[in-house]
């Protein structure tokens, strides 16, 4: 089975180190297609392909560059004379929690991950980031208690679990930020009224009639409503 | 290509002026779904020749899979031997399997009495990846009614009627659902910030910035986790279990890291496989994840679930073209929610921006082939520019790295900044409309097997609007998960058989098919040709 | 608008709330607002004694970076831990330019620390700068007949180099109270240890020390106890009422900031005030409670 309408590449190629080994692959290859191409099939570290699942974590470095890069094979292109390593998974516990009866207060994260307070600013859960989020910022406005800035600065997380694989205080970054994001969905930002509304008109049966009579239409019909609607402008 | 940039560039204040082109009327419409959708193409598809929807038409790559041999000979298999036993199973572990054993629990079954399996991890599915939204219809503008009228209309008036009600009945529960368990919605001044799909008639897109799926999910999941259920990962099924009535029973799962199988028994059963894109239909390319290949729809197939709507494959309009590297990857159609609009090579608009997925995605193939009017990439791909800077020329700067991180990251990594320039795109595979037909309860043909999700079929017709597979999901994921612990409690441990499958075999020699594929293929492989071609081992 | 530029610290967004509401108001007041500055971090919460242990030096390090980055020379900190740690970090690098390359090495990411922020305590600020007749100008409800107890306790003056005032006789925070009208009462254990960090697993020890600290100044004639440390006010005031299941005859002393009392005195904002402490100071409930 082919990859759709993957053309062949520019003839170029180039030199990538799979756990030592070395592959020529073409260049202009994502590090998951130059891996692929060299003959690995993935069972773990290959998911969505799109950068939004965290299952392609990879850590590599360049021949003459003494620092370690962290990278999404799926995302970021293959170069010559990369060392490659995949990190599929994290071992990484969650607390349990229940959303319903915890107190949303500004210390419930530190409660459920005190290890956030082992934070020594290192910044190196920054440097891991593939999605370049400011990791380390939001662990210190969770320790602060500021749970909106928490959600809004790890809103693009993918849970790739670089971060908490790097962090020498043993931190769980991504676990500790999703319940960020969970408390203040529910509590810290309200409900908008029309949705309570609406439901009550469901709940009251406002729409059953309507709908009857449109689930009882030919599809003659239904063409002629269809056409007659009127869209909706944007204000 | 930077000298069509520049024609984009030199056109975009006249367009923005204009305004779009405007939407297609119906005989438009059918005129060049005819001529231009690769879903009407008679020779890309066949009869299938076996099993319960025998002479339907699919593409041919479906009917290899269902035209296929099981994994294993079914008396290898010891039966007698039962690794799991439980109230419900869940096969499937995205966005539609994870609310089924959370409502299955809510409907009273015990954390422990429910199992999910997942051939990856849990949450690796297509639920994660859809980016611009879900449809509710919760403004006062806008009707259930309104809703059901679009989602009929776009499906081209074939879907299940009784489906669609419950879709569009059920969606502002699903967002009440999400608020409760903590999803960030867009939200401004108190209201949700509701935008146009294509083919809607009002604004009811909700949103979580283009992350909307893995937001949604990720909170689902954590809550699943904090319930406790069990999941087992990297452990797709390959057949199910039926008792010697035929109702479901269970599965055979099998862990792809060590080639163990194991046998689960179950009450009942919830299908939640996801869908086909990774089967590269016409040789596309996909959004969809790795793990795409329609394993659930065979396995469904061969224990006696028919399909429906089947035929019909969904091609986003707008999948990328350039870079290369990240060929066939969504650009989200909420970038034309938002305001871009797609221009030919010398920044003309060529169609309404927001027209249903199966006719923009037929206007952008007519342009690139019959019009001539494409633009070449230096590997020879076609596209049309999606003129993302007018995003911000209409609603001001800031929009997109607020609205669209993850469309700007994207290309942003390729050195792209699309608040600058247009990007290049061209339809790409990505949604199965049909799959096993289920009724409002979710339920199959084979009495105690569920299904929701992509999988499931009869809810978008011949084509989903976008938004409607994120409501989909957790729709029918919550609807099979408390008819599956309903059916469960009505239902007695039973005997398991594999004879479906022995019977299956039988059929496929008596049509006089001579095969050596095997189904569910479970992964793609791509690796080079050289590396298949001088391989001595098998996956499998 | 001119102002500071502010270093807030943890405590004073969660348990130390108030310090900070009263704090911004009386500045406002004064002409010299605080700043909250982008970005801050963690301050590190304790100096660490170890000479190579350069990883602990990051998180102050980093704070002095952003305020850098910010275009000031200058931090204002209102907790005493804060202060005290931000402080000495400042001085173990410029003192040492090589771990200050050491560490500008490590954080790769950032701007380079030139070494050139200066870390200062508000009560410093507004003795220097403000002067304590302009603190006196600036009240508008006298807080005659009140006497009042500065606990010093121990990160605003040790080690003497970081001291902002002199470590066994310090004076600035009568003089403060002196500016309010007020009595300062001094009591022997001002600069004593509240125990610290040790609440966490020595609670017992705390009580303790609240007794003998609190005690005394009540001997002293004290009618309130004021302090710069959130952890000091939260040892001394959550401990009282253990105390008094255990010795009924002690009397409750409240123990506040000392920008609470200025908010009195210059009825602004004050935050939450212990109600014992508004009955000494016969004022009502929600004055000084004004604008936030």
């Amino acid at each position: 089975m082919g990859k759709g309408n993957m053309n062949e590449q520019e003839n170029a190629m180039i030199r990538i180190h799979v756990m030592g080994k070395t592959y020529q692959v073409p260049a202009g290859l994502t590090i998951m297609d130059a891996m692929e191409y060299s003959g690995y099939r993935f069972i773990r570290g290959a998911g969505c392909r799109s950068g939004f699942c965290g299952a392609c974590s990879t850590i590599y470095r360049r021949e003459e560059d003494y620092r370690l890069q962290f990278a999404l094979a799926c995302q970021e292109m293959a170069e010559d004379g990369m060392y490659l390593v995949q990190l599929p998974f994290t071992p990484a516990p969650r607390s349990k929690y229940n959303l319903e009866e915890i107190d949303p207060s500004e210390n419930v994260l530190l409660q459920y991950y005190p290890e956030i307070a082992r934070c020594v600013s290192c910044n190196t859960c920054t440097k891991a980031c593939p999605q370049d989020i400011e990791v380390m910022d939001y662990v210190q406005a969770a320790l602060r208690g500021d749970i909106a800035r928490t959600a809004a600065l790890s809103f693009d997380c993918i849970q790739c679990g670089l971060c908490t694989m790097r962090c020498p205080a043993d931190i769980k970054h991504y676990h500790m930020a999703q319940m960020a994001r969970r408390i203040y969905g529910r509590y810290l930002s309200p409900v908008p009224n029309h949705l309570e509304e609406r439901l009550c008109e469901i709940e009251e049966g406002v729409y059953d009639n309507e709908l009857g009579k449109l689930m009882a239409m030919n599809k003659e019909e239904l063409g002629i409503a269809y056409a007659a609607r009127i869209r909706e402008e944007a204000k | 290509m930077r000298k069509s940039i520049e024609r984009v560039k030199a056109t975009r204040a006249k367009r923005l002026e204009a305004g779009p082109p405007s939407p297609m009327t119906a005989e438009e419409r059918e005129d060049i779904l005819e001529k231009f959708h690769p879903d009407y193409k008679p020779e890309k598809k066949r009869k299938l020749a076996v099993g319960i929807s025998a002479g339907e038409i699919v593409p041919h790559e479906v009917a290899d899979i269902f035209e296929a041999h099981p994994l294993f000979d079914p008396a290898d298999v010891d039966l007698s031997h039962i690794d799991y036993d439980v109230s419900v199973l869940v096969i499937g572990g995205g966005g539609a399997g994870t609310a089924a054993a959370i409502f299955a629990h809510q409907e009273g079954v015990s954390a422990e009495d429910i199992l999910v399996v997942t051939k990856l991890r849990h949450g690796d599915s297509n639920s994660i990846m859809a980016q611009g939204g879900i449809q509710a219809a919760d403004r006062p503008e806008d009707s259930p009614a309104i809703h059901y009228l679009d989602v009929i209309g776009g499906g081209h008036y074939a879907n299940k009627p009784e489906l669609v009600r419950a879709l569009v009945l059920d969606a502002p529960m699903i967002i009440g659902w999400h608020e409760d368990i903590g999803v960030m919605y867009d939200k401004q001044d108190g209201k949700y910030l509701e935008a146009h799909g294509g083919g809607t008639s009002r604004m009811r897109m909700h949103s979580a910035k283009d992350y909307t799926g893995k937001a949604i999910f990720n909170a689902v999941r954590d809550e699943f986790r904090n319930l406790g259920i069990p999941v087992l990962e990297f452990f797709p099924a390959i057949e199910l279990l039926l008792d010697e009535k035929g109702n479901a029973a269970g599965a055979i799962i099998y862990n792809i890291e060590t080639n163990e199988y194991k046998i689960i028994r179950a009450k009942a059963t919830v299908l939640s496989t996801g869908g086909f894109g990774r089967m590269h239909i016409q040789n596309f390319p996909t959004t969809n994840h790795y793990g795409a290949t329609a394993d659930g729809l065979v396995i469904a197939y061969r224990a006696g679930a028919n399909i429906i709507d089947m035929d019909s494959v969904q091609y986003h309009p707008t999948g990328v073209v350039y870079p290369t590297a990240i060929l066939g990857q969504l650009a989200t159609e909420k970038l034309r929610s938002q305001g871009a609009v797609p221009v030919n090579k010398d920044g003309e608009a060529f169609v309404f921006p927001l027209e249903p997925r199966d006719v923009e995605a037929a206007a952008v193939i007519r342009e690139c082939w019959e019009k001539n009017n494409g633009v070449e990439t230096p590997s020879g791909v076609r596209g049309v520019w999606l003129d993302t800077p007018m995003i911000e020329e209409i609603q001001g700067k800031g929009t997109i790295k607020q609205r669209l991180s993850a469309m700007w990251t994207m290309w942003h990594r390729h050195d792209i900044d699309i608040t600058k320039d247009p990007v290049l795109v061209y339809p790409t595979l990505h949604y199965q409309n049909g799959g096993v037909e289920i009724d409002e309860h979710g339920a199959t043909r084979v009495p105690g097997l569920f299904a929701a999700g992509e999988c499931d079929g009869g809810v978008h017709g011949k084509n989903r609007l976008m938004g409607n597979s994120q409501l989909d999901i957790y729709v029918f994921g919550r609807r099979v998960g408390m008819s599956a612990a309903r059916w469960s409690k009505r239902s007695k441990p039973k005997k398991l058989s594999l004879q479906h499958i022995v019977d299956y075999d039988k059929q496929l020699k008596k049509a006089g098919i001579e095969t050596d594929r095997v189904s569910p293929i479970l992964l793609p492989d791509y690796r080079a040709e050289t590396v298949i071609s001088s391989s001595l081992g098998r996956f499998i | 608008m001119d102002g500071l530029t502010y270093f807030p610290g943890c405590s004073l967004k969660e348990e130390a709330k108030e310090f900070e509401i009263s704090a911004m108001a009386v500045m406002k007041a004064l002409g010299l607002p605080l700043i909250e500055f982008e970005r801050w971090n963690c301050c590190g919460t304790v100096f660490s004694l170890t000479e190579d242990d350069l990883m602990h030096q990051l998180a102050t390090i980093r704070n002095l970076i952003r305020v850098q980055e910010n275009g000031s020379e200058e931090i204002v900190t209102l907790c005493s831990m804060c202060y005290n740690t931000l402080k000495r970090s400042s001085l173990f690098v410029n003192r040492d330019k090589e771990r200050l390359e050491k560490i500008n090495a490590f954080m790769d990411r950032e701007q380079a620390y030139e070494g050139k922020v200066e870390v200062r305590h508000l009560l410093e600020v507004l003795r220097d700068r403000i002067g304590w007749d302009k603190v006196e100008e600036a009240m508008t409800h006298s807080l005659e007949g009140l006497s009042v107890a500065p606990y010093y306790g121990c990160m605003l003056l040790r080690p003497r180099e970081v001291g902002i005032d002199d470590p066994d006789n310090p004076t600035i925070m009568q003089d403060l109270i002196e500016a309010l009208w007020a009595t300062p009462v001094e009591f022997p254990f001002q600069t004593e240890c509240c125990g610290s960090y040790q609440v966490v697993d020595r609670r017992e020890l705390i009580v303790e020390r609240t007794h003998r600290i609190l005690s005394s100044a009540r001997r002293s004639g004290a009618d309130v106890v004021i302090t710069s440390c959130p952890l000091c006010q939260y040892n001394l005031q959550k401990t009282q009422s253990e105390l008094k299941e255990t010795i009924p005859t002690f009397e409750e002393m409240p123990v506040i900031y000392f920008t609470q009392l200025m908010a009195v005195a210059l009825e602004v904002d004050s935050g939450e005030l212990p109600s014992p402490l508004l009955a000494g100071l016969a004022i009502e409930e929600g004055v000084g409670n004004g604008e936030r």
